[in-house]
């Protein structure tokens, strides 16, 4: 019989990867470092997801349910793993509080961490209250409170959302494009149409990149259903007149200063690498890329590998990814670890 | 400041003062020209919703940019300075300064619709060309145009009587746009009318001059088409946020 899988990381991918080994007959061990399952769409309190609308709580809750409830799965919350030692099929993993775990194969889905807004100063984030993120706005519609001004808690006229806050700037190393906040924002601009009608949002961009089909449920319907106006316009800083917010930059298209009062200003915060990456770099053994995350291998002859045998890689710990996507590298990464658990039982056999 | 480039400037941001000392510092005369800023600093959000309410506006809102309007336009290829899709932009945002600087040339579209077919998104920019040319004669920013002139009288004249009558329109119409009655290409016209045409449409023709017989039973129609003409008015006025005839 071969070693349960370890899954490190308990969010769509890591859920992903464990559902999917568990059916399949494999057993598997499950370590979070956080007291819940679910990842950030839980952790940030997501309101509805793209592209299902369903609301992150449902969605990615049902998804918790089902590892939880599975005999094959054994959770483990609020465990780190402090060092890992081994070879693929014969590997031990050693938690913070010592236990140990035997696992034939690992899968690494460690996520990424939100970019902190305070490294874009000059964009007003925690120098005035109304200067909030995506995550922020995120909460505003989870909880039920709708979006209000955090500084008095009025309904704001007027919402402008700055997209690439902490991605496609070399100024602080993040030279990914994060892949989702156009989506997202666009997402987020038609919930606030439908809830506050008399609120007009404005989108500031360099480019629009809600890739495949997103472009027409959340780029065209924003515009089309939704009228949400879209700025050809990089903000070159937040300040604040006393009342309101002004928002400084150059319209691109008219070649034009502008400096216009906002209400609320939400940063469209990018994904960055786990900030724990460097720590499990050095923990397991896998080299990061350039800008930071797990490197993977070439996909085409070794889809989920990572630089170490045994052990695999799935969703955002790789790069910017959707929560879609996310889902199907953790399958993908279970099927890998299954094929490499089923060779080195073989080997061992012979 | 001394400048050298002015050109560059539009000559109402450039301002120069006869006598202006500013803390004990003499800022008179040309060699201390002030630029005035130029910054955007507000959007009229009612703009898009205007124009979006006139008959072919409709449509303004999807617009993304791309430029396949100006690049498809016929105008265009004359005349640079004709850009719908700019146009298109300055209202979605609201920056009406902007628009009205160009407010002498957005009527001569000539509807050729190339820009109609080319738009990816459907946007129907002929429209909004004619949409905004009449939200500039509403809020008195043009007078009317030639053709909306030619085109009232036709009207007028259909609504009335059911029918037009040819001399009236171009006596109207001439009145209208302050031209001579007398022009070569209309006597020419009406010379050889006389010399050429037979005598029966000749009489024909000059009795509905003074006559101007109605279509049968017109007063029906006409009452009908005067109430729905009068609501579009009025529904246009009031999505303007004008209130009475006003320019009509």
């Amino acid at each position: 019989m071969t070693k349960p899988v370890l899954i490190v990381g308990g969010g769509p991918a890591g859920l992903s990867a464990a559902h999917a080994l568990a059916t399949a007959g494999q057993d598997c061990v499950l370590v979070e470092k956080e007291a819940v399952l679910g990842g950030a769409p839980i952790l940030s309190g997501y309101a509805k997801l793209v592209p299902s609308h369903e609301w992150a709580k449902d969605a990615i809750g049902g998804m918790v349910d089902r590892v939880k409830n599975n005999p094959r799965v054994k959770v483990m919350t609020g465990a780190e793993v402090q060092s890992f030692d081994g070879d693929a099929g014969n590997f031990t993993a050693t938690m913070k509080d010592g236990k140990k775990v035997e696992a034939g194969a690992t899968i690494l889905a460690t996520g990424f961490t939100h970019f902190d807004s305070v490294n874009k100063p000059e964009w007003g984030f925690g120098t005035y209250p109304d200067v909030v993120t995506t995550v922020q706005v995120e909460q505003m519609l989870s909880s039920g409170k709708g979006v209000r001004c955090p500084s008095d808690g009025r309904v704001p006229d007027r919402v402008a959302i700055l997209l690439c806050v902490g991605s496609r700037d070399r100024q602080i190393g993040r030279e990914w494009c994060s892949k989702i906040c156009c989506t997202v924002s666009a997402n987020i601009a038609m919930e606030i149409r439908e809830s506050l009608p008399n609120t007009n949002v404005y989108i500031y961009y360099m480019d629009i990149r809600t890739f495949g089909l997103y472009e027409g449920d959340y780029y065209w319907a924003s515009q089309e259903e939704y009228k949400v106006k879209y700025i050809k316009a990089r903000i070159a800083e937040v300040t604040s007149d006393g009342k309101r917010l002004l928002v400084k930059g150059e319209d691109t298209l008219v070649k034009r200063p502008i400096s216009i009062p906002f209400d609320m200003v939400v940063h469209a915060i990018g994904m960055d690498p786990n900030v724990d990456n460097m720590t499990l770099s050095s923990v397991f053994g896998v080299d990061l890329n350039k800008y930071g995350y797990i490197d993977k291998r070439s996909t085409y002859a070794h889809l989920a590998e990572t630089n170490r045998a045994g052990v695999f890689v799935a969703g955002a710990a790789t790069g910017p990814e959707t929560i879609d996507d996310s889902i199907a590298q953790g399958q993908a990464a279970a099927m890998a670890a299954l094929n490499a658990l089923h060779a080195a039982h073989k080997t061992a056999a012979e | 400041m001394p400048i050298h480039e002015k050109s560059l400037i539009r000559p109402e941001n450039l301002v120069t003062h006869d006598d202006l000392v500013i803390d004990g510092v003499d800022v008179s005369g040309h060699w201390s020209t002030f630029i005035k800023g130029r910054s955007v600093t507000d959007y009229n959000e009612a703009m898009q919703d205007e124009i979006a309410a006139l008959p072919g506006g409709e449509n303004i809102h999807r617009c993304w940019q791309c430029g396949s309007c100006t690049n498809a336009c016929t105008v265009n290829a004359v005349n640079n300075d004709f850009n719908p899709r700019y146009w298109i932009y300055l209202i979605r945002l609201g920056m009406e300064e902007e628009l009205l600087r160009d407010k002498d040339i957005i009527w001569q579209c000539v509807s050729c619709n190339k820009c109609t077919y080319a738009c990816p998104r459907d946007v129907m920019p002929e429209g909004v060309m004619k949409a905004t040319a009449h939200w500039l004669e509403l809020k008195g920013h043009t007078p009317k145009s030639p053709s909306t002139i030619f085109d009232e009288e036709f009207t007028r004249q259909i609504i009335k009587t059911g029918k037009i009558e040819e001399t009236r329109v171009i006596t109207r119409f001439f009145r209208g746009t302050g031209q001579p009655l007398r022009q070569n290409w209309l006597e020419a016209l009406i010379v050889n009318l006389v010399k050429r045409f037979p005598v029966f449409y000749l009489m024909r023709l000059g009795l509905s001059v003074v006559f101007r017989p109605k279509t049968r039973g017109w007063n029906k129609a006409r009452h009908a088409i005067n109430e729905y003409v009068h609501e579009v008015e009025e529904a246009n006025r009031k999505a303007l946020g004008l209130g009475g005839e006003g320019a009509k």
